[in-house]
């Protein structure tokens, strides 16, 4: 091949390394950006194609979809702050045992691998009314009887749908920056520890900074997908307010096809909301590569 | 040594939690009485495993088709994922940068949204309610898990061997498939397994693309965790565990074995 073919076909070879991945993220924005513009009332297969920002409009007006947004952006902001606080020591302590494999794979990959579902089925078979956790605070003389428990499954407080989340994510975080921590404490830990730093001060002056950008990541990724997903508030909710998704489902489904317009509106909310976490995400993945 | 205690205590009470849930859903799945306040389950029975086996009849065929969608999610999405790491790691291009974010998205931007979006686009392209259109869509959202692995791991082999291998006569076929894909096995299992996971476990999006057509133990499991039969609920949970436990041991299975035999080719 000539000279100057081979230029050309190394610079198109990028681009058909990244084809597969482009035409599936287009497929994937297609079907959102379709889902936002139903919410501005374009509608081609009813045969509506004009602009409104009625059911932007509805939404906010209404008070059980404010009240939806409150407890969703509520749930993922205790889910992600505490799964990122116990994340970090999980894979703290990991670390700091040498943890092997297979102790890493029951701590990290079970969870990991754990549909949300069942975990909903965990919670439940434990802290329902005639869970275990019950049975065993009665045992103790620490509760009455079967009513005493706070309830797990419809309480406003959410606790239990936080419990499903920590389940599932602490391990996620911990698997995020489980890596980098034991590269630093390889690399550095014996240094900081033979120059008289303490393990707690080298571990907060050294570690936790370079896992940062991990955290911040895995922080937006718990965040994001607490706030978007269905089936844990579905199962666990309680009946008003209802998680944002479990609204957007509820309209969707609605008979009336008009409704669909003001379940996509929904959607348009969460994706502006997420968009936002798209772009911080992005900002600290472009600092730690610059890095 | 400080903390070391600690850590150790962490760490105990962590596996507790993570495995007393796992034990007593095994153990409801074979309870048939388990009355308050008795902390032991009172009388036993097979029933829910004869409700998931021999009431339920397609049982087989749904782990088929679960396990068949999930294993070509895990396949197609490893694939991709490796060209566009590779692409993001040892290429220049224009919109590059903009292609790094893009690949996030599915990251952030919630399923369920994605889902209800694209149901009548999949409506009218005849991908709903097909195993096909539930591969797509699966892959979609198990695709950013994999891009990240791979770019680590792209990033960490480089691309010293396999020049080398061109240097000493190897074709670009050959240089490949031997030196830099045994190079990132570890790293194509690992998202592989991730991404099976994924769509494993994918209940909503499912539901929506497949219209119900398409039934994943994931989507048949659901109904009966929303029912208060607890019994049948949990011989479905200790099936699903059991299928993934069984893949993801696979999948540690052949790195064990490839990356053991990879280590003595690479170490000079």
């Amino acid at each position: 091949m000539s000279l100057r073919g081979r230029k050309i076909k190394g610079a198109l070879a990028p681009y058909a390394l990244i084809a597969p991945t482009v035409v599936l993220v287009l497929v994937f924005i297609y079907g959102v950006v379709n889902g936002v513009l139903q919410g501005f009332g374009i509608m081609p297969f009813l045969g509506k194609t004009e602009f409104t920002l009625q059911y932007y409009l509805e939404a906010f007006g209404r008070a059980d979809f404010t009240a939806s947004l409150g407890f969703s952006l509520y749930i993922s902001a205790v889910s992600s702050a505490l799964a990122v606080v116990g994340g970090i020591v999980l894979s703290a302590a990991l670390t700091r045992l040498s943890a092997s494999r297979a102790l890493q794979a029951v701590g990290i990959s079970i969870p990991l691998m754990t549909a949300h579902t069942l975990v909903v089925l965990f919670v439940v078979s434990l802290f329902a009314g005639t869970g275990l956790v019950p049975r065993a605070l009665y045992a103790l003389g620490l509760i009455d009887g079967i009513g005493a428990f706070p309830s797990v499954v419809g309480d406003p407080s959410g606790w239990g749908i936080v419990l499903v989340y920590l389940w599932k994510e602490i391990p996620f975080v911990a698997f995020c920056t489980i890596a980098i921590m034991a590269n630093v404490s390889d690399r550095y830990g014996e240094a900081a520890l033979t120059l008289g730093a303490s393990a707690l001060r080298s571990f907060f002056s050294v570690t936790l900074p370079l896992c940062k950008g991990a955290l911040v990541k895995a922080f937006l990724i718990v965040f994001a997908f607490s706030f978007g997903s269905y089936e844990v508030p579905f199962l666990l909710g309680p009946t008003l307010p209802k998680a944002i998704p479990v609204l957007a489902y509820l309209e969707f489904q609605n008979p009336d096809i008009l409704n669909r317009s003001y379940a996509m509106a929904i959607n348009g909310i969460m994706v502006l909301i997420c968009t936002v976490l798209a772009i911080v995400y992005f900002i600290v993945l472009q600092r730690e590569r610059r890095r | 040594m400080g903390g070391k205690r600690a850590a150790k205590l962490f760490v105990a009470l962590h596996l507790v939690c993570v495995l007393v849930p796992l034990a007593v859903v095994a153990v409801w799945a074979f309870t048939s009485s388990w009355p308050w306040p008795e902390l032991l389950p009172q009388t036993f029975s097979d029933r829910g495993i004869v409700e998931l086996f021999v009431t339920s009849r397609d049982l087989g065929e749904v782990l088929a088709v679960s396990v068949g969608i999930s294993l070509a999610v895990a396949a197609l999405s490893t694939v991709v994922a490796a060209m566009a790491a590779r692409a993001l790691v040892s290429y220049r291009f224009f919109g590059k940068e903009l292609f790094r974010f893009s690949t996030v998205l599915p990251f952030l931007i919630p399923a369920t949204v994605f889902a209800m979006g694209v149901q009548v686009v999949f409506i009218h392209a005849g991908l709903a309610n097909t195993v096909f259109g539930v591969v797509l869509a699966h892959t979609i959202v198990a695709l950013p898990y994999a891009i990240t692995i791979m770019s680590e791991v792209t990033a960490a082999a480089g691309e010293k061997l396999e020049q080398q291998a061109r240097v000493s006569g190897a074709g670009p076929v050959r240089a490949l498939f031997e030196v830099q894909i045994p190079l990132l096995l570890p790293g194509l299992l690992s998202a592989a397994s991730l991404s099976y996971i994924t769509s494993f476990s994918q209940y909503f999006l499912t539901l929506l693309v497949g219209g119900g057509t398409v039934k994943t133990f994931a989507l048949v499991m659901f109904p009966y965790l929303a029912s208060g039969d607890r019994t049948i609920a949990s011989a479905y949970g200790v099936l699903f565990m059991a299928v993934t436990l069984g893949v993801f041991f696979l999948f540690e299975l052949l790195l064990k074995r490839f990356a053991s035999a990879k280590t003595e080719y690479f170490t000079d």
